[in-house]
């Protein structure tokens, strides 16, 4: 369960891209998170409640981008369909070794931030 | 007012940006740095110790290790006259490149060496989201542990630019086929490569040896002769 560090660091991020902006709260953050990056989303989502709890963003919601990894078969030179997060030993259509791509995302694509200014806006 | 900023930065950035500095520690050193992950007892430790038994004279290691708690893998080193440098977690999965920053500031005995290895806390998961600017990752797999790992640990064996096969001297004990295991990380990770051990028969310690050595070379722009 190495979750709580990672949202500790998303949190320390998503602080320091506001920290030009007027004082407010982060409201929600999106977050990717890729199959092969070890990272579970529902603990991800459970330790960022517990990080930013006591904190101006307390009640703020994490968003997860689930990416799932695809398997490409070099031969055919597309994207096989996989069963349920399993992994396809070979080629259903050929026979050929597969290949795994993507899913190793863990980035901070964005955040709502809400400035305590009221409505009015500038 | 509610407005959209654009983040776009790793959600580990603040440990990948020591990874860095680490990298370049480890590169100023010419010093190869390889990171040891495992779910605990698959003997790295003893690899290690075969390891550096095995090298002889070839290379001068030094090892930083990691776990909840004790000093015993240190003291293990040590006794090898190899410097070593425990880092406890006090509880926490992995270690990141943070800790091991510290360790190389405590202990100036750690570099330079020619082969620095970081001995993970014993997990198959947390360690693999952290890079410790480590040249490359060693998943080891002893045969005890069953033949199905790689699928289900995904993360960490398409990650591994190595992985080892360990306690292969248990293998006409055990139901593992190790055929299996070298599809699954065919399947996952293309290029690993996978190395069969024993750090009690010395079965494979030369391939790894070897391995470590031609790495050493190439990082250093000297490459061995084949």
């Amino acid at each position: 369960m190495h979750e709580f560090s990672v949202a500790t660091s998303v949190y320390q991020a998503c602080r320091e891209a506001v920290a030009g902006q007027p004082p407010g709260r982060i409201d929600r953050v999106r977050l990717r998170v890729g199959e092969l990056s070890a990272v579970e989303p529902e603990l991800i989502v459970f330790a960022w409640q517990a990080v930013t709890a006591d904190t101006p963003d307390e009640g703020s919601t994490l968003e997860v981008d689930w990416c799932p990894a695809t398997q490409e078969c070099p031969r055919c030179g597309q994207v096989k369909q996989r069963l349920d997060r399993g992994w396809l030993p070979l080629c259903p259509d050929c026979g050929e070794v597969l290949k795994v791509t993507g899913g190793m995302d863990l980035e901070v694509v964005e955040l709502t931030y809400e400035t305590d200014d009221g409505g009015e806006g500038r | 007012m509610k407005k959209v900023v654009t983040v776009r930065r790793q959600a580990l950035a603040a440990n990948d940006e020591q990874a860095a500095t680490l990298r370049t520690r480890f590169a100023a050193a010419g010093a190869l740095a390889v990171n040891l992950i495992s779910s605990p007892g698959s003997g790295k430790t003893a690899l290690l110790e075969a390891t550096i038994r095995a090298l002889g004279g070839r290379a001068r290691c030094s090892v930083v290790e990691g776990d909840v708690a004790t000093e015993r893998d240190a003291d293990r080193i040590r006794a090898l006259g190899v410097p070593a440098r425990q880092i406890l977690t006090g509880g926490a999965c992995h270690l990141d490149a943070r800790q091991v920053a510290r360790a190389l500031d405590e202990d100036p005995a750690l570099l330079p060496v020619d082969l620095l290895f970081v001995e993970n806390v014993g997990n198959l998961i947390c360690p693999t989201s952290y890079d410790l600017g480590e040249d490359f990752k060693v998943v080891v797999l002893s045969v005890t542990e069953g033949d199905d790992k790689p699928f289900k640990y995904p993360a960490i064996f398409s990650r591994a630019e190595v992985a080892v096969i360990s306690k292969v001297d248990l293998l006409p004990h055990v139901p593992f086929d190790v055929g299996a295991v070298r599809r699954e990380i065919g399947t996952l990770n293309p290029s690993g490569r996978v190395l069969l051990t024993s750090a009690r028969t010395g079965e494979g310690l030369e391939a790894w040896c070897d391995l470590l050595l031609s790495e050493l070379a190439r990082k250093r722009g000297t490459p061995r002769r084949p």
